[in-house]
């Protein structure tokens, strides 16, 4: 049980970290001048990927 | 000599790509031109350098003495997705230019499946720090390599007279199943 406890606290600190650092980066602002910046990938199937060329149209 | 003997065998004996199979969508996503294709491959060998090293000592230093070895792989998993953001953060407020170049390429790292492939390597084999040093080096490396390569020979391509129904992903695959060929002849060489 108490392990089980250790095991779900750890799981929690991490996430929480993840939320904390993502919040943080999306709160950074881009450089100047890499605002349009878009990765030169024609795209696969995979629409899920944040970087299929369906997402700009 | 066996530190060498692992940095060929992971870079090209075995290489992530073309024998494990590993990390197929920024290879065949990002190597259409060869200046984005050496950008992917710095940010892979970065990204997966930095990961092992944090993972390496998470699970040595965290999990084993909290006797929760079996969180390792969301553990591995957060703590990869945290690494690319922060670093993606501390390039963007110290590096401009450096994340013009690179900075793109990183949350597409984060859901390659190559590094999380890397940092479960290294403690299922049971490496030392050196040889996890060693073997996080290499695999990027070959990486690199590889997608360089290919990156070329889509360059040509691109240039050449390719059948119509063959022309981009089709011809690019085939490529790409020609090069595991020529790598999987190396098989056993180590």
């Amino acid at each position: 049980m108490g392990n089980m406890l250790t095991a779900f606290l750890y799981a929690g600190v991490l996430g929480a970290i993840f939320a904390i650092v993502y919040t943080m980066n999306r709160m950074t602002p881009v450089p100047e001048g890499c605002e349009d910046l878009k990765v030169s990938c024609q795209g696969c199937r995979d629409i899920a990927c944040g970087n299929h060329p369906s997402h700009n149209e | 000599m066996d530190l060498f003997t692992l940095f060929i065998s992971a870079a090209l004996i075995n290489n992530i790509i073309l024998t494990k199979f590993t990390g197929m969508c920024p290879f065949l996503g990002v190597s259409k031109k060869s200046s984005s294709a050496i950008g992917m491959g710095m940010a892979v060998i970065f990204v997966i350098l930095s990961a092992s090293l944090v993972t390496y000592g998470l699970y040595y230093q965290v999990l084993v003495p909290l006797e929760i070895e079996y969180m390792k792989l969301i553990s591995f998993i957060l703590v990869i997705a945290s690494l690319v953001q922060f670093v993606e953060m501390v390039i963007k407020k110290f590096s401009p230019s450096l994340y013009k170049s690179l900075g793109i390429y990183l949350p597409l790292i984060t859901t390659n499946c190559a590094v999380l492939y890397v940092v479960l390597e290294n403690i299922s084999k049971g490496y030392d720090f050196l040889h996890m040093l060693v073997y996080s080096t290499a695999v990027p490396v070959g990486f690199l390599l590889i997608i360089v390569i290919f990156s070329k020979i889509r360059e040509r391509l691109e240039a050449s007279d390719t059948p119509k129904y063959f022309r981009g992903n089709p011809i690019a695959l085939i490529t790409c199943a020609l090069m595991a060929l020529a790598f999987s002849g190396l098989a056993g060489l180590v």
